[in-house]
């Protein structure tokens, strides 16, 4: 599996949804939507026998703190994470990609 | 398949120098408000046993005897987060810590429900409230009938919790 693919798709889905904007309240569930079915378009193109889940957090940069933390129950062999971190200067965006060998 | 083994964590190195190298670049720019650290990628376990892939036996089990019970898992959920954050106020180190106490807790009380064949992800997130916006999405490319997925969030006047159990079914 080409593993320097996985961190860098959902960097680009990213930066192509939201790129240079500023958070805006009305917009963000759309952005969410975009950045979530972009990445998971791009991992399913890989053609690979996996699962994916793909997750999505979009935050106002307001000095609030945030924690995420996840545990897993599965083939360490043949299952990964990746979590890719990107942010502007108003919002943060957290995208956390979890594949599963069928 | 050697190389399957420590595909994750090559990954994770990537990205980890990708953020240092991102952060670097955007140093330029201050923002007022706020300074962002990428407190700890850390995995537990994660990188112990890099093992050969172990192949199968066929059992020709067309899909699961046991399904995976949504209810049961979100009332789990309710109950550990409720438990764990009641009272409680946010702080940095602390909320951390619990992050991580919650995921262990929940996956261990799903592990003990018996769901055979199921693989499980738990997803924790504790924030802190003040005023701010944000916007949570997830999407999956899996087996509609055989997977699934609960969640259930929690919030108090300081902190807000949100907990989400992913269950895939391994053919």
């Amino acid at each position: 599996m080409d593993s320097y693919q996985i961190d860098e798709d959902p960097m680009l889905a990213v930066e192509s949804v939201i790129g240079g904007n500023v958070y805006q309240h009305s917009r963000v569930k759309q952005w969410n939507s975009s950045v979530t079915e972009q990445c998971l378009s791009q991992l399913s193109k890989l053609g690979k026998p996996f699962k994916y889940i793909v997750n999505c957090i979009i935050m106002q940069k307001t000095g609030a703190g945030l924690q995420t933390a996840c545990a897993c129950f599965w083939d360490n062999s043949t299952d990964g994470n990746c979590a890719v971190k990107w942010e502007n200067e108003s919002m943060y965006c957290i995208v956390t990609v979890f594949g599963m060998a069928i | 398949m050697a190389g399957k083994a420590g595909m994750w964590s090559l990954v994770k190195e990537r990205v980890q120098k990708k953020n240092i190298a991102a952060r670097r670049k955007d140093s330029t720019v201050r923002t007022k408000d706020s300074i962002s650290t990428v407190s700890c990628l850390d995995e537990l376990h994660h990188d112990d046993n890099t093992r050969m892939a172990i192949t199968m036996e066929n059992t020709y089990q067309m899909g699961p005897y046991k399904r995976f019970s949504v209810a049961a898992v979100t009332d789990i959920l309710e109950d550990v987060l409720t438990s764990y954050l009641q009272e409680e106020r946010y702080e940095g180190e602390w909320s951390q810590k619990m992050t991580k106490t919650i995921c262990e807790v929940i996956r261990a009380r799903v592990k003990d429900l018996m769901i055979p064949r199921y693989k499980i992800i738990i997803l924790v997130h504790i924030g802190q409230i003040t005023g701010q916006s944000m916007q949570m999405d997830s999407r999956c490319l899996w087996d509609k009938s055989n997977d699934t997925t609960a969640s259930y969030s929690f919030k108090n006047r300081s902190l807000f919790g949100v907990a989400t159990v992913y269950a895939v079914y391994f053919e």
